[in-house]
Formats: structure tokens, sequence, C-alpha cells
């Protein structure tokens, strides 16, 4: 019995291993696409208690700023939701002048954002003066 | 006897004390308060910072032949059941238009005029002031730009015991001359609570 609980799980496995990796632009959720081990009604229960017990979250991948055609300012954080679940929480953009002083605005305000689990994520911040040049973000969870 | 009432008084004054609520200062930058179902200043904040952001990277307020455009505050208008005073939205929004130094705003007409401008020019005529330092005819500049939008609320029944609450923040950038509409953005800010709790 045990051998064949064995089998059933190394197949599975096996089968998530081979499985033909989509466009990465294109994120097929679960239940439409194929099963993984994290999707996969055996194995999810496992998967999914490990990446809690581990703690997965958020990761930034990158952070690109450009100035737009007004003279502002953009920038787009690039991330990565690492969880299962969704993620929720509040982020906050200071803009910085040439000299690295703080520049003070109304749009710097805790801002909620929410990231699909086990997808990317943009976020996209406009600085309010063309003096900004740097920026530095901070976020915090959602209560 | 008068000792025993005499206590009852003090120890009646104490336990009332111990139960008044305190009064504490909100952290704007760090509040961790519930939120409510009303419109509170975090949900003005929001909306603002996503306008402010959306119109000046749209790029709508730089002039294409160089200057400042100059802006008039038209109409918000308040289709929720709160007393709103829409000051609280579009001050935000004006300071960061006049401070991201692409346009000028007006407090010659709208909704964000200053009734002084009008009054001090009545004094044309009066003896008591040096014309000189009177406004002349012809010196108020026209908006190019109008601000006006909306602010209203949806209220949708979510189950027996919740209820869902919707407030649009619309505006909309329009220019005086030709009346085509430069820019315009929606916010959405949505609560679901219980359907005891009131939104006015």
């Amino acid at each position: 019995m045990k051998k064949l609980e064995f089998v059933l799980i190394a197949l599975i496995v096996f089968s998530s291993g081979c499985q033909k990796q989509n466009d990465s632009r294109i994120h097929v959720r679960e239940g439409v696409a194929s099963d993984t081990l994290g999707s996969n009604i055996v194995t999810r229960p496992v998967v999914h208690a490990f990446s809690a017990l581990i703690g997965e979250g958020i990761e930034v991948t990158q952070a690109v700023t450009r100035r737009n055609d007004a003279g502002f300012l953009e920038l787009y954080v690039n991330g990565h939701n690492k969880s299962f679940g969704t993620k929720r929480f509040r982020y906050r953009v200071e803009w910085l002048d040439e000299d690295g002083l703080m520049i003070e605005t109304k749009t710097s305000v805790w801002l909620p954002f929410s990231a699909t689990g086990k997808s990317p994520f943009t976020i996209k911040a406009v600085a309010p003066r063309p003096q900004a040049v740097n920026f530095r973000m901070d976020t915090r969870k959602w209560e | 006897m008068k000792a025993t009432v005499l206590y009852l008084i003090v120890m009646v004054c104490i336990l009332a004390t111990g139960c008044a609520q305190e009064t504490t200062m909100i952290d704007t930058m760090h509040d961790e308060g519930k939120a409510v179902m009303a419109l509170d200043y975090r949900d003005f904040d929001l909306a603002a910072s996503k306008m402010v952001q959306s119109m000046l990277g749209s790029g709508a307020l730089k002039k294409q032949e160089g200057g400042r455009y100059v802006v008039a505050t038209g109409r918000i208008i308040n289709d929720t059941t709160q007393r709103i005073d829409t000051d609280q939205l579009m001050v935000k929004i004006e300071t960061e238009i006049l401070n991201s130094g692409q346009a000028v705003m007006t407090s010659a007409i709208g909704s964000g005029s200053d009734e002084l401008l009008l009054e001090t020019r009545e004094l044309r005529d009066s003896e008591e002031f040096d014309p000189d330092t009177v406004a002349k005819r012809q010196t108020l500049i026209a908006p190019e730009l109008t601000i006006s939008g909306k602010i209203f609320q949806r209220n949708i029944r979510y189950d027996r015991n919740k209820q869902q609450v919707e407030y649009y923040f619309q505006l909309k950038l329009s220019d005086v001359k030709s009346g085509l509409r430069f820019w315009q953005d929606e916010t959405l800010i949505g609560k679901r609570g219980s359907s005891r709790s009131v939104s006015w």
C-alpha cells in the first residue's frame, strides 16, 4: 500500500517536472493551468504549509526609473509574490532631490497594493516634482 | 454617615474617571486605526495621491509652447450621503499642481475664487486709496484649463449582515478654448462592513 502511495507521489513530482513552462509574460492560474506540486490536490496542503512555514512573501526583483515626457521621474518596481496567497500590503514612496534631501509632497502617503499569489507584480509611482532624481520606498502590512 | 457618603462620592468619581475614553492624537504618518465605513482623511489622501500622479504622469499639464497653464477649479459635486467639503480633496491636488511648476491656479474665478480680488477692484473710485496701488482694469488672467469632478457613493447590500459601500472619485481636466478634455481619471475606494454601521 505504501509502495502505491510512493509511486503516486513520484509520478506527480515527475510529471510536474516535465511540465512545459509558459511564456513568462502570461500567468496561467491554478485551476486553469496543468497541476503543479503547489496546485495538485494531493501535494498542495504540504507545499502550501511549507511555503507558510518558511514565510514566503514578496520579493522585489527590479526598480526602474525613467523621466517621462512631462519631465517627471517615474518609478516602476517589479517584483514577485512567492507565496501562494494574495499578499496585501501598503507602500509609500518618498522622492529625493539631487542633494539626497526628501521632497515633501502630498503624494507620499501609504497606498494599498495587492499582489496575486505566485505572480509577478509592478508598482508604478510618479514624482510630482521635476526636481526628484531618486526615491526611497517603504512597505508595511495591510492591517 | 457623612464619612460613608463622602467615601462613596470619591469612589464614584475615581471609577468614572477610569472609564473615560482617553483622547489621543492620530499619528497620520503611521495610522494603524481601523478602517471606517465613511470617508476619512486616509481616503482623501489616497484619492488625491492617485489623481495627482495620474494627471502629472499623463503630461496633460505640460504646455507645448512653453510657460505655465492657468488652471481654475470648477465644481466638484458631492453626491454622497456625507457632508464633505470637497476642498479636502481639491486643496491637496491644487497644491501639487502648483508645486509641480507646470501650472498656476487662479483665485479669480471658480470654486477656489477669492472675493477680495473683486472687492479690492471696487476701490478704484475711493479717495482713501492710492490709485497706483489699486489693480488696473483688464489685469486678471483668464483660465486656460478647468478641473471639475464628482464624488459619489453606492451602497450595496452584500449579505444579510454586511453592506458594501463604493466611493467613486472622478476628475476631469478640460481646455477652456476648445472644450476638449485633456485628462480624466477615476479612483474607487470600496469598503465592506456591518450593515448596522452607517456611512454618513
